[in-house]
């Protein structure tokens, strides 16, 4: 019962906070709104006893990807934006109907896969035990994909400064 | 279909509901929107919309792949979101402006 009242609560805020998200004009306040649906997010992970995870996203995405957001909007200055949306009316519901109908079909498809799903092994596990279970498998069964990660970190890092360093780009003047 | 049931036990259904809801708004986003920076929001709500459902059907299925990979998604999402950030700069440096409208034809 407060389970689900939970749920529904959270689940209008994140659907609210989303909203505004992709409405509003200034693009500042739809940044300092995504950080509230990342909040809303990683409460949701704490919900679903995923712990570790929620505190990441708490620290990645609400902490250092959003403040980087807000920092380059804020080295832009920019205004509320008179146009925010792309023109035309038909064009722009064909895009809300195509969003919607791909949503529809994932929701469906994975509706139809429940079903089938095996029935969950029951693990009413320790939040310190899901935490050390997710190091132990990150570090055995994932360690390529974990030093992967890693290179293409430092691919990233070496090409961000490359692109923050070209002139004008394709649009060079000659 | 729609018992009482159905709204009082929060299960996997519900919240691969609200993880279709929330990728949709961020594709409405990302095609609609004409600032770049707003887009890449977009596609940041797309990403986290993904995690929630991979942490959804890790719980389902009691096993903790989903969690890794939570994880990687959103290293990803942090590099992507560097990378983009370093373009959004790139385009203000030539038109003071990050319209995508003038960025729509490129010229080599």
């Amino acid at each position: 019962m407060w389970e689900a009242i939970g749920f529904y609560a959270l689940a209008i805020f994140l659907i609210y906070f989303a909203f505004q998200t992709i409405t509003v004009p200034n693009p500042i306040h739809s940044a300092l709104y995504l950080v509230l649906t990342m909040v809303g997010l990683s409460a949701a992970f704490f919900n679903l006893g995923a712990q570790f995870i929620a505190g990441v996203q708490m620290i990645v995405y609400a902490g250092a990807v959003m403040v980087l957001f807000v920092m380059v909007l804020m080295l832009f200055d920019l205004k509320a934006e008179i146009r925010a949306f792309s023109q035309g009316l038909f064009s722009g519901g064909l895009k809300v109907m195509s969003a919607a109908l791909l949503a529809g079909l994932a929701i469906g498809a994975a509706n139809s896969s429940v079903a089938i799903l095996d029935k969950p092994v029951e693990a009413a596990r320790a939040p310190a035990d899901v935490t050390r279970q997710l190091g132990l498998l990150l570090y055995t069964k994932y360690l390529f994909a974990f030093e992967a990660l890693g290179l293409l970190l430092l691919v990233v890092a070496v090409g961000v400064v490359a692109v923050s360093r070209i002139r004008g780009g394709t649009h060079a003047q000659r | 279909m729609l018992s009482a049931d159905n709204f009082l036990h929060i299960g996997l259904a519900h919240y691969i509901f609200l993880s279709g809801i929330l990728f949709s708004f961020g594709m409405i986003a990302v095609l609609m929107r004409k600032n770049v920076i707003v887009m890449l929001m977009g596609i940041e709500l797309m990403l986290n919309a993904v995690n929630l459902s991979f942490i959804a059907f890790s719980k389902e299925s009691g096993n903790l792949n989903g969690h890794i990979m939570v994880f990687f998604v959103m290293t990803i999402a942090a590099a992507e979101a560097g990378v983009g950030l370093a373009l959004a700069v790139a385009i203000y440096k030539k038109f003071h402006e990050v319209n995508i409208r003038f960025f729509e034809h490129l010229r080599g």
